[in-house]
């Protein structure tokens, strides 16, 4: 691989869950010095900051704009571009191509990306609000009354419809889920296991979903940080990740004018990744794919070609997502397990990938070789479907 | 902050809404290709022309995928609990969300995705409040 090309060499987490006394802006630096120590870098070798949104406060949000963390991370003058990435779910795809770009291109040498959200500790009804006022045509769909969940409930019906999936099918998704939940110590329900039985006797909430198969909102924060392979060599580290394959399509704003709610754009975007990367999905170790409702992710397994069309449901039913099954898939319990982090949902998965792929997982968790990822963003209402192949590299 | 798509939007707006509230179905039609839109738009998607109206649309339809609110709703619609939304498509090639009518039975268990769907508009006040599309099932 040639010199110039981006790689990742650390990243940082802090749990997910609830914790209302971790303010926003101290998350953000811890989880960036981490990530920092992680790659084996000083915090004055960081030339560029990407930062990616939170969605709990608008003031918070701007003081990413406004280039607040290079002053808390005391990198004023230091700095040479610090900006904001937001594509809801899929920023934190469209953010490692930025950087990748960045390096590749000279402009930047070493890139810490950045995310925190404080969903968890936020009032529940206000973003409940935010997230059904917005991502919708207001002048001529919002007078409907769709909620986000109803989203999530038109996705899954028509999955359900299309591939005869039964409610125990897709329950099963959010039990394979909890149980890689429940390896990683970072994840909001590490210390509760589900049952198909606990999700089939939960409340409906909007049909066909229950409120156990509904994400819960928290409080995270991730980081990541890249460099270019020569960089990576020169610094003697063992092991680094690269970017094999890229694509993503953007197939809706609004979720009525989705052409099919159970395959969404992830054909697409999967043809130019895996013609991209020069393997498929055949050759995957691990896969990190956006899981906010199960259909969501049932849908990214078999546009991205994990699962056979129709049978991603009844596969996770089989246990060959789960811990010890065929394809490890969001070893970190994904949002619906770990915690919906708001635009880090797809973050914490990202990360998860490269984690996986770095081979710091612990003990638990880690798939042992894992050296290909598939890892799936999603934004908005679903409105983008986007991939990145990822390979570990060893020096 | 209001978006500023609120503002200025009437000559685009106000006679769909008032089809609807007329109980009529109406999208938008592009003359230059002959083509129907929906939502409606500022510029064809299609050819980006201008000059945009709109026509009759078919009252039937086929329902794409549908669900039902029994526990939260967005502000507002508490009241309306439980209801219904699909994602109705017409053979004019258009879709878009509607609201559902409940079945026989005061449910939806009567709907299933890819059946027919029939266009029936609510009473005049609620159309008046909301004008939105609303279907329920044939006969
Ligand atoms: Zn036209």
């Amino acid at each position: 691989m040639s010199d110039d090309e981006p790689v990742f060499i650390g990243i940082g987490e802090q749990p997910s869950g609830r914790y209302p006394n971790r303010p926003f802006m101290g998350d953000l630096v811890r989880v960036g010095v981490a990530a920092v120590a992680d790659a084996g870098l000083a915090m004055s070798d960081i030339d560029t900051i990407l930062l990616i949104p939170c969605l709990h406060s608008f003031a918070d949000q701007a003081d990413l704009v406004f280039s607040r963390v290079v002053e808390e991370l005391g990198l004023s003058q230091r700095i040479k571009s610090s900006y904001l990435v937001h594509s809801g779910g899929s920023t934190s795809d469209n953010t490692i191509r930025d950087a990748a770009g960045l390096i590749s291109s000279g402009h930047a040498r070493n890139v810490l990306v950045l995310q925190a959200e404080k969903w968890g500790s936020a009032p529940v009804n206000e973003m409940i609000d935010m997230l059904t006022a917005n991502g919708i045509p207001r002048e001529w769909e919002k007078d409907s009354g769709l909620s986000f969940n109803a989203v999530g409930a038109l996705i899954t019906q028509r999955y359900m419809h299309a591939s005869g999936s039964t409610p125990a099918d897709m329950a099963s998704v959010c039990v394979a889920l909890r149980t890689w939940a429940n390896l990683n110590p970072n994840a909001m329900y590490r210390d509760r296991t589900l049952s198909v039985e606990q999700v089939l006797a939960s409340k409906m909430v909007t049909d066909p979903i229950r409120a156990m198969e509904c994400p819960m909102l928290a409080d995270g924060a991730c980081a990541l940080v890249l460099t270019s392979a020569g960089n990576a060599r020169r610094l003697g580290r063992d092991r680094w990740v690269r970017i094999a394959g890229s694509g993503g399509c953007v197939s809706h704003y609004s979720i009525g004018q989705e052409r099919d709610l159970a395959v969404l754009g992830w054909e697409k975007a999967a043809v130019e990744a895996y013609e991209t990367a020069g393997w498929g999905p055949q050759d995957a170790d691990i896969a990190e794919i956006y899981d906010s409702y199960a259909a969501v992710l049932a849908s990214g397994m078999e546009g991205l070609g994990l699962a056979p069309k129709h049978e991603a449901a009844r596969q996770f039913a089989r246990g060959e997502f789960s811990p010890g099954g065929r394809l490890p898939t969001n070893t970190n319990g994904g949002l619906l397990s770990a915690g919906h982090t708001g635009v880090g949902g797809g973050t914490a998965l990202l990360t998860e990938g490269v984690r996986q792929l770095l081979g710091r997982a612990g003990p638990e968790r880690q798939v042992e070789g894992a050296t290909r990822a598939v890892c799936g963003g999603s934004g908005g209402t679903y409105m983008d479907s986007q991939v990145l192949l990822l390979e570990g590299v060893s020096a | 902050m209001t978006s500023s798509n609120e503002v200025g939007m009437e000559a685009l707006t106000e006679p769909y809404y008032a089809a609807l509230r007329r109980g009529e179905l109406v999208v938008q039609h592009c003359k230059a290709c002959s083509r129907d839109i929906m939502y409606p738009r500022h510029l064809c998607p299609f050819c980006y022309g201008d000059d945009l109206s709109f026509v009759p649309a078919s009252t039937r339809g086929v329902l794409h995928s549908f669900a039902v609110h029994r526990i939260g709703s967005p502000t507002g619609f508490e009241n309306d609990l439980p209801y219904a939304v699909g994602v109705v498509k017409l053979a004019d090639d258009v879709q878009f969300l509607a609201r559902l009518w409940p079945d026989a039975d005061g449910d939806w268990g009567g709907y299933a995705c890819d059946a027919e769907v029939v266009f029936r508009a609510a009473d005049a006040a609620e159309m008046q409040r909301r004008p939105v599309p609303w279907f329920g099932l044939p006969g």
